[in-house]
């Protein structure tokens, strides 16, 4: 659709060059002032740490994961700094290499639900009219909804698997960034780019993807690190719950909803290490997003 | 007041039916064949045409459409698959339970995540209003499990201050039950606080540089009569909202906090369901929870109208 009105023709490309690099100049002012903020920087650590043992937990991890010829219970020590499990097997390396249960599934589901919430929210808001109506109509209702519940329901009528935790958090989150997106061109449309782009006889494709999309991106962007930040919470909740995509993985969630009945018993290590990674997961990823997000709308 | 109060209400209505729809579409309509569906392909043909026979999804897709909005009209949400016994028999004690641990929830985080917005206002980009938001918003990030199991090391091991089983005894008093209840509301109250301070915060900061709060300032009142007069009524707006639009996330959360501490309420239920492939009682859940986070934000708009005359007198 939008192919013909986004090819480059070589006349109109000279002109079209200042703004755009205009626009890299303040996306890069904007990357800078960003990179200045201590939240951005404390919370960027954490999620590098995690991400690289998402990728190579296995090969970082001290023993294997799965290895259950240890004294089961073992409070933390030098050869075994989380303790062990009630089989025996090492929780710091599980607790390594379960780092990429959570990574493989959140990032994907936020982007998703992003990625239909700025193609929804566009056409509302740049639409408006019958279609705009009955969608928050529409979006009202699935706000009423709650995340955690309704995947629990969706798991168990459609089958447990990895595509369908996705697939939930997707859907549930599409309305709520669709939402957003609408606001923000709302505020965009009236303006003056839009209205020489509709008389110059643009396509209303052209004007919502080749015009107003760039320059919401700064909302788009702080909502997207938002959605990741309640994708970890959704799927670290599932899998706690038994509920979760992985099966045969050391889930974190899945590592606490093991052992946290043997807290009772003093062995906290089992249930605390995990949950200390999940809590600073989810804090790493939301003190990214509020430091973009403040840097996004004090410009 | 009341031509608002109409309009507020039928647009509740609109959404309850596309609730329905929407989770009528999600449990009947995508799986096709529930029955194998929920069961397995390894599941024999007979438990098959049984379960759908039970559940009735071998019957025309408009009568179970019916049937799906009669049900919500009447808050009857069917029989459990597994029981027999009426799903609403199931549920609404739970919710019950739930419910009581929702609201020393929202007693406890509430006041204290207004008072500390409040305060970080006050102090605005001090250490100390800093200190206040980094908290809130490290907290509010936390799956409510987190907080449950620290909470549960801490205070019924370490300290042996909580109690491990929340389900307090039959026939224990008001005042006993808080006994068994405080741990893991307290729980909650962690990840709720945050977000109430927060939109507090951002409420009377926005409300101290308004023109009617330098007026009231000018004319003589006093710091505490301007912050209780004029700068929270119009302050609390965005609060209240945010508290309703938690009522319903408080539902989704406490699965976790009641697994944590062993409490028999609505996600102890439906954690069941769940194991037991009961559809009606997870889709009567799920709608419930849904109307509750309706009623609440309902709720939270006619108090907003009640405060701020511009809200209810406004026609659009």
């Amino acid at each position: 659709m939008s192919g013909g009105s986004t090819s480059v023709d070589p006349t109109v490309s000279l002109e079209v060059a200042a703004p755009p690099s205009e626009r890299v100049q303040a996306r890069k002012e904007l990357w800078r002032l960003v990179r200045r903020r201590p939240a951005f920087i404390a919370g960027s650590v954490i999620l590098v740490f995690w991400v690289v043992c998402a990728l190579f937990g296995r090969l970082i991890a001290p023993r294997d994961f799965s290895d259950f010829h240890t004294t089961p219970h073992l409070s933390p020590r030098w050869a075994f700094p989380f303790g062990t499990d009630k089989i025996g097997r090492d929780v710091f390396s599980r607790v390594i290499v379960g780092a990429w249960d959570v990574l493989k599934v959140a990032p994907i589901a936020a982007f998703i639900g992003v990625f239909f919430g700025v193609i929804l929210g566009l056409a509302m808001g740049f639409l408006r009219g019958w279609f705009d109506n009955v969608a928050s109509r529409i979006i009202e209702a699935f706000l009423a909804l709650p995340v955690v519940l309704t995947a629990l329901l969706a798991i168990t009528v459609l089958g447990r698997s990895t595509t369908v935790v996705i697939a939930t958090i997707s859907i549930l989150f599409t309305p709520i960034v669709a939402r957003t997106v609408r606001a923000a061109v709302m505020a965009e449309r009236d303006l003056d780019y839009v209205t020489s782009a509709r008389l110059r006889g643009e396509s209303a494709v052209f004007i919502m993807f080749g015009e107003i999309l760039p320059n919401i991106m700064g909302p788009i962007v702080v909502e997207l690190t938002v959605r990741i930040g309640y994708a970890v919470f959704t799927v670290a909740t599932l899998s706690f719950l038994g509920a979760g995509p992985g099966v045969e993985s050391p889930d974190w969630g899945v590592l606490v909803s093991e052992s946290f009945r043997s807290i009772y018993a003093g062995f906290w290590w089992t249930t605390l290490f995990p949950a200390a990674a999940i809590a600073s997961l989810v804090v790493a990823v939301n003190l990214v997003a509020d430091a973009v997000q403040s840097v996004v709308e004090a410009s | 007041m009341s031509r608002f109060l109409l309009r507020r209400i039928a647009s509740a209505l609109v959404t309850l039916w596309l609730l329905v729809t929407i989770v009528f579409v999600m449990v009947s309509v995508i799986p096709g064949n529930v029955g194998r569906r929920v069961l397995g392909a390894f599941a024999a043909k007979e438990d098959v045409i049984a379960y759908n026979a039970k559940l009735g999804t071998d019957d025309p897709m408009l009568q179970q459409y019916g049937r799906a909005v009669k049900n919500i009209v009447t808050l009857n949400f069917g029989e459990s698959y597994q029981s027999g016994a009426s799903v609403r028999s199931t549920i609404f004690p739970a919710m019950f339970r739930s419910g009581k641990l929702a609201l020393l929830g929202l007693l406890l985080s509430v006041p204290f995540g207004i008072a500390a917005g409040i305060f970080a206002a006050r102090r605005q980009n001090k250490l100390s209003d800093r200190a206040v938001v980094t908290t809130g918003l490290a907290t509010s990030a936390l799956p409510e499990f987190v907080p449950a199991a620290v909470l549960a090391a801490l205070f019924t091991v370490t300290w042996k201050i909580g109690k491990a089983f929340a389900d307090p005894p039959e026939g224990t008093s008001v005042i006993g039950q808080l006994r068994y209840l405080w741990t893991p509301a307290l729980a909650m109250a962690i990840v709720y606080f945050g977000y109430i301070a927060r939109m507090t915060r951002a409420g009377v900061i926005s409300a101290l540089h308004a023109d009617y709060a330098r007026t009231a300032t000018m004319k003589g009142l006093s710091n505490r009569q301007v912050m209780w007069r004029h700068i929270l009524r119009n302050a609390l707006a965005p609060t209240i909202t945010v508290i309703s639009v938690q009522i319903g996330y408080l539902f989704g959360g406490i699965i976790g906090v009641e697994r944590v501490f062993n409490y028999h309420g609505l996600g102890s239920v439906m954690l069941d369901a769940v194991g037991k492939k009961d559809i009606p009682v997870l889709q009567g859940a799920v709608l419930l929870v849904g109307i509750v986070y309706m009623l609440a934000t309902l709720g939270a708009d006619l108090l907003i109208a009640f405060l701020n005359p511009r809200v209810r007198l406004a026609t659009t």
